[in-house]
């Protein structure tokens, strides 16, 4: 094994794990998260000489996001998977599936409001570096997140979360 | 912190929290990336073997007094191969908001379009988003929901959404700045892993400062050309004849 071939894998036996989960929520389907950590660390171990100098994640992170995007919107047009739908009623109280209601209201949004969800509220990125993984303006973000909060309120029903959270807590 | 951020943190966690990265992925990552060598290797023998044969053929041809022999059929036998695109997978149909029966498709939404290759006929579908749109071309007897050629337009507030792109790609160094008649453009090859590495050959042109359009053609129709200059030529053929109509 060369040496960057032994670099190339100690960084995937530290982070794919993690990398495939952003993968998963940016796209919603299991074999496609897989699909996208391949392609993304293929076109990173091409570029491993420029992206090994610094920290590689963020570049994965962000090969893997706007693959997402590309192909959630390329999808969509060609209809190539069922799209899901966001549910017509809201979430009602003590609904024992909530993380299901929550995925399919966040395959629901569309692709760029999904990812910002992801980057923010998952990895904990701020608004600067998501807007950096994004390739848009913090604006942007701020914005993207802010419609994409509000289309999961409205679908989980926000009074309804608080509720079912307070009664786990209770 | 607000609750609503706090849940969807934990329920995504929830979710997440059986995912693991295949054992094999380290391996499949460098084996794909000697294929993708192995099979850019073999097309550059490929291609000096077709310029080597074309040569020596040149003067069989003079010789022969007309006779045409197939020149690049016999060399381009010794091609690797493509993996299948995603383009030839059968569609599961969904239902979309639509453009509505646009006919022979050369007119739709803000834009007609003036050219077309031969052969192409209006996919029968179409897709809007209200600010962005599309539709496609394919040969009769495709199946349906499958593309040769499609453009996708993008106005207003959309339009940023392509700058971003856009942006993307002259970061990462892929594509190049064109400009078609009189009108700004870029052209490049966009790649997200899904049609077999192929890629799919694209030209975005400004057709105004509320406008943009986005031209593609599937990985499959591509390798119905001799190469990539003569799909070049067509997408700019294509964009030259784009009209809008704002």
């Amino acid at each position: 094994m060369s040496g960057v071939e032994h670099d190339f894998g100690a960084f995937v036996a530290a982070r794919a794990t993690s990398l495939l989960r952003v993968a998963y929520l940016a796209c919603g389907d299991e074999t496609e998260a897989e699909d996208l950590l391949q392609t993304a660390l293929e076109r990173t171990y091409r570029k491993w000489d420029r992206v090994s100098h610094d920290n590689p994640e963020p570049y994965v992170r962000r090969v893997i996001v706007n693959a997402a995007i590309s192909r959630a919107r390329r999808r969509a047009v060609l209809s190539i998977v069922p799209m899901h739908s966001p549910p017509e009623r809201p979430a009602r109280a003590g609904d024992p599936d909530l993380v299901h209601v929550l995925m399919d209201a966040l395959r629901a949004l569309p692709p760029r409001q999904r990812a910002v969800v992801v980057l923010r509220y998952w990895e904990d990125l701020s608004e600067t570096q998501t807007a950096e993984a994004l390739g848009c303006s913090v604006g942007t973000v701020k914005s993207q997140a802010s419609k994409a909060m509000a289309k999961l309120r409205s679908a989980l029903g926000r009074d309804t979360v608080e509720g079912v959270i307070k009664n786990a807590h209770a | 912190m607000p609750m609503l951020e706090d849940e969807v943190r934990r329920l995504m966690a929830d979710e997440t929290a059986r995912l693991r990265a295949a054992p094999d992925l380290l391996e499949r990552v460098i084996r794909a990336d000697r294929d993708r060598r192995r099979r850019a290797k073999a097309a550059a023998v490929a291609a000096s073997v077709i310029a080597s044969v074309a040569v020596v053929a040149a003067p069989v041809v003079y010789l022969t007094a007309g006779s045409t022999a197939p020149v690049g059929g016999q060399a381009t036998t010794s091609a690797v191969p493509e993996p299948p695109a995603i383009d030839d997978t059968p569609p599961v149909r969904t239902e979309p908001e639509t453009l509505g029966d646009l006919g022979d498709g050369r007119e739709f939404g803000h834009v007609k379009v003036g050219y077309l290759p031969d052969r192409l006929r209006w996919g029968n579908w179409s897709v809007n988003h209200g600010d962005s749109y599309t539709t496609s071309w394919n040969y009769k007897g495709d199946s349906e929901g499958s593309y040769r050629v499609q453009i996708f337009v993008y106005e207003n507030a959309a339009v940023q959404e392509l700058d971003d792109r856009l942006r993307i790609y002259r970061e990462e160094g892929e594509g190049e700045d064109v400009t078609v008649g009189d009108r700004s453009g870029y052209l490049v090859v966009t790649n997200v892993g899904e049609d077999g590495m192929a890629g799919t050959p694209t030209l975005f042109l400004k057709m105004g400062d509320a406008q943009w359009a986005e031209i593609m053609f599937s990985p499959v129709y591509a390798k119905e050309f001799s190469g990539p200059e003569a799909v070049t030529a067509e997408l700019r053929k294509i964009a030259e004849g784009l009209t809008s109509t704002m």
